[in-house]
C-alpha cells in the first residue's frame, strides 16, 4: 500500500509536533510493508505538489494539529484548492492531534473532517485522535520519543487495516475527560508545578513579561 | 464593547449585516478584512512564551487584538465552505490566541488555558451552506475557551430589504 500523507501543520517542519508524529506513524507504516510519500502545507512550494499526488493517488492521510476548536486555517485554504470531484477513487483518513489531553477538546474537528471526504469525492478512512502532544517539541529527544511512540504501532495497524475505523484507533484516544478527582489532583499540580514550569521555560527562550502579562491592556 | 469581524469578500449581504449589527447595542465597531494584510496563525507559540500577549506576525491583525482586549463580545461575519467557517474567518480566529496565555486550568471540567483579559463571548453570522448545529457547537467550545458564554451561530438570509 502506497499513501500520500500531508501534513496540515502551519508550523515549520523542523519544530512540528505534526511531524514528529507523522515520522513515528510513518515508521510503523514501513514496518508493515507499506510506503508513503509526505507533504508540508507550511511551505507553500510545496502545495502543487501535494495537490498532485492527492489527485494521483487513491489512499491519502491528512494530519493537522487543533486550531480553535477545529482544523488551522492553513488547511482550509488548501482544502480549498483540490477538487471536489475525483477521476479516481479514493480514501481520505486523518490524524488530528491537540496540546490538551482530553479526547473531548478534538471531537468538533473530527466531526468536521468525517463529513469532509464525501464533499471531495473521497471515501472516509477515519480519524486517528489525540491529545497530550503539546510538549513535544519542547521536551528533550528522549522525551518526545516517547511521546511520538505510540504512533508507531497505529502506523503498523493502518497498514494491516487499511483504515482508522478500528477498535484499537478508537482506544488510541484515551479518556474524553479527566474524572473529578483527577481534575482535582491535576487542577492543584497545574497551579502548584506546571505553570511555574512554564513560566521558567518561557525565561528560558528569553522572556521578560510574565505569562499573563496584559500587553493590550491599555486598549490603547 | 462589541467588535465585529467581517470577513466576506462581497458586499451583497451589507444591508443584512447592518440591520444585524444595529440590534447589537450601543458600543459596537465593526471591521471590515477584505482589505486587511492577515497572515495564516503558524503555531510559533510566542504569544505564549516569549513575547507574551503579541504576536510575532507583524501584520493587520495587531490592530483587531487591540480592540479585542476590551471587548465583551466578538461577532464573525463568515463565509462556509464544507459546512463550516471558510479560511478567511477561521484565520482571522485562529489568530485569537494572545487573548489567553500559557498557564493552564481547568474551567467548566475542561482544561483550559488561561484568559490574558476579561471573558469574551463568540458569536457567528455565517454566508452559504453551514450545518447550523455544528457552528453553534463552535461558538460555544471557542467561547468556553475564551472564558466566554455563545452568541449563536446566525445565518444571513440573502434577502433584500424588505423582500
Amino acid at each position: 500500500m502506497h499513501i500520500v500523507i500531508i501534513n496540515g501543520s502551519p508550523r515549520v517542519k523542523q519544530f512540528s509536533n505534526t511531524d514528529k508524529i507523522i515520522q513515528s506513524f510513518a515508521t510503523g507504516l514501513e514496518e508493515d510493508g507499506s510506503t508513503y510519500e509526505l507533504y508540508s502545507l507550511s511551505d507553500r512550494k510545496e502545495w502543487d505538489a501535494a495537490r498532485e499526488a492527492y489527485i494521483a493517488n487513491d489512499n491519502i492521510i491528512i494530519a493537522m494539529p487543533l486550531y480553535v476548536e477545529c482544523v488551522p486555517s492553513l488547511l482550509l485554504e488548501f482544502l480549498d484548492t483540490l477538487p471536489t470531484k475525483r477521476t479516481k477513487p479514493a480514501q481520505l483518513s486523518f490524524i488530528l492531534h491537540s496540546g490538551f489531553d482530553e479526547g473531548f477538546q478534538l471531537r468538533l474537528g473530527e466531526r468536521f473532517l468525517r463529513a469532509l471526504p464525501a464533499q471531495l469525492g473521497c471515501t472516509y478512512g477515519g480519524c486517528l485522535v489525540k491529545g497530550g502532544t503539546f510538549t513535544i517539541r519542547t521536551s528533550k529527544p528522549q522525551d518526545a520519543e516517547k511521546m511520538t511512540k505510540p504512533y508507531q504501532a497505529m502506523g503498523r495497524l493502518f497498514a494491516q487495516r487499511g483504515t482508522f475505523i478500528t477498535k484499537e484507533a478508537a482506544k488510541f484516544t484515551g479518556p474524553e475527560q479527566y474524572p473529578w478527582l483527577l481534575r482535582l489532583i491535576v487542577g492543584l499540580l497545574l497551579k502548584k508545578v506546571v505553570n511555574n514550569k512554564f513560566e521558567r521555560f518561557a525565561q528560558g527562550c528569553g522572556c521578560v513579561r510574565p505569562l499573563d502579562y496584559k500587553a493590550y491592556q491599555d486598549n490603547s | 464593547m462589541t467588535i465585529v469581524l467581517n470577513t466576506l469578500e462581497t458586499n451583497d449581504h451589507d444591508d443584512e449585516i447592518a440591520t444585524l449589527v444595529s440590534n447589537m447595542g450601543n458600543e459596537v465597531e465593526m471591521i471590515k478584512t477584505s482589505g486587511m494584510n492577515i497572515s495564516h496563525c503558524m503555531g510559533c507559540n510566542h504569544c505564549f512564551l516569549k513575547t507574551p500577549g503579541v504576536c510575532a506576525i507583524k501584520d493587520d491583525y495587531e490592530q483587531i487584538l487591540r480592540k479585542l482586549a476590551g471587548a465583551q463580545n466578538l461577532w464573525l461575519i463568515s463565509d462556509t465552505r464544507f459546512g463550516f467557517i471558510d479560511y478567511r474567518g477561521k484565520r482571522v480566529m485562529d489568530r485569537i490566541l494572545p487573548m489567553l496565555n500559557m498557564n493552564i486550568e481547568f474551567r467548566n471540567g475542561r482544561m483550559r488555558h488561561s484568559i490574558r483579559y476579561a471573558p469574551l463571548n463568540v458569536g457567528l453570522i455565517y454566508k452559504g451552506h453551514g450545518v447550523q448545529d455544528m457552528l453553534e457547537e463552535w461558538c460555544e467550545r471557542t467561547s468556553d475557551n475564551l472564558g466566554g458564554h455563545s452568541l449563536g451561530a446566525t445565518a444571513l438570509m440573502g434577502r433584500k430589504e424588505g423582500a
